[in-house]
């Protein structure tokens, strides 16, 4: 008695076996997903975010303005009334700290040399004093 | 090129490097849920996609200021003197 399991019974139905029905859905399936996909890209083309670096900060901008708002009205609508913690207002700016101390750095590097010998002529002048 | 205008530009390559990079990203999420059976190789692509069209952008506007435009182009002609 031939107990094995023929491999064509195991595997899953050929495409010529499917029926019109599941051949049409699959391309149903198929069309949608092209279109979600399709508009996607649409909408990111037409909304600027894959052209120049220009329309890109642009659209940077508009959704600055665009998410608090939205962010508010969908909390109003959930029910949440606590209010977002604002971002605290830092008086620091690290590019001024930044500059101020490379001309520091760069203008104390080209006295340097001035300085060194007006010190230098200075103990000289002392030790001079001191031996008198 | 002035400093500040350097400093414009250089943040606007940053704001378009992470928009860019985000909406690859989104686009390849979109790619890899839809057909490619959730893989990560769309997202990679469609987010390193996105980072070099950033950086060709960038690279164009440092540049700009240096490319002579055709507005400016200057023709020369030759003039030959038959005797």
């Amino acid at each position: 008695m031939n107990t094995s399991v023929s491999r064509s019974t195991i595997r899953s139905p050929r495409r010529a076996d499917r029926t019109e029905t599941q051949r049409h859905v699959s391309k149903k399936r198929l069309a949608t997903k092209v279109t979600i996909a399709g508009g996607a890209l649409y909408i990111a083309y037409d909304s600027g975010l894959l052209g120049s670096s220009e329309q890109g900060s642009e659209a940077l901008n508009r959704a600055k303005a665009a998410i608090p708002p939205a962010v508010e009205e969908w909390m109003k609508y959930f029910g949440l009334e606590t209010p977002l913690p604002t971002m605290p207002k830092v008086e620091f700016s690290p590019v001024q700290a930044w500059n101020s101390g490379v001309r520091r750095s760069i203008s104390s590097l080209s006295e340097a040399p001035t300085k060194a010998t007006q010190y230098t002529n200075q103990g000289l002048q002392y030790l001079k004093d001191l031996t008198k | 090129m002035s400093e500040k205008e350097l400093g414009k530009k250089w943040d606007r390559c940053l704001a378009d490097g992470a928009i860019k990079f985000g909406t690859g990203l989104g686009l390849g999420i979109v790619f890899s849920v839809l057909f490619f059976k959730r893989h990560t190789w769309p997202i990679s692509l469609c987010s390193g996609a996105g980072l070099g069209m950033a950086f060709s952008n960038c690279q164009n506007d440092l540049r700009s200021s240096y490319l002579l435009h055709r507005s400016q182009k200057v023709g020369l002609c030759n003039k030959t003197h038959s005797n």
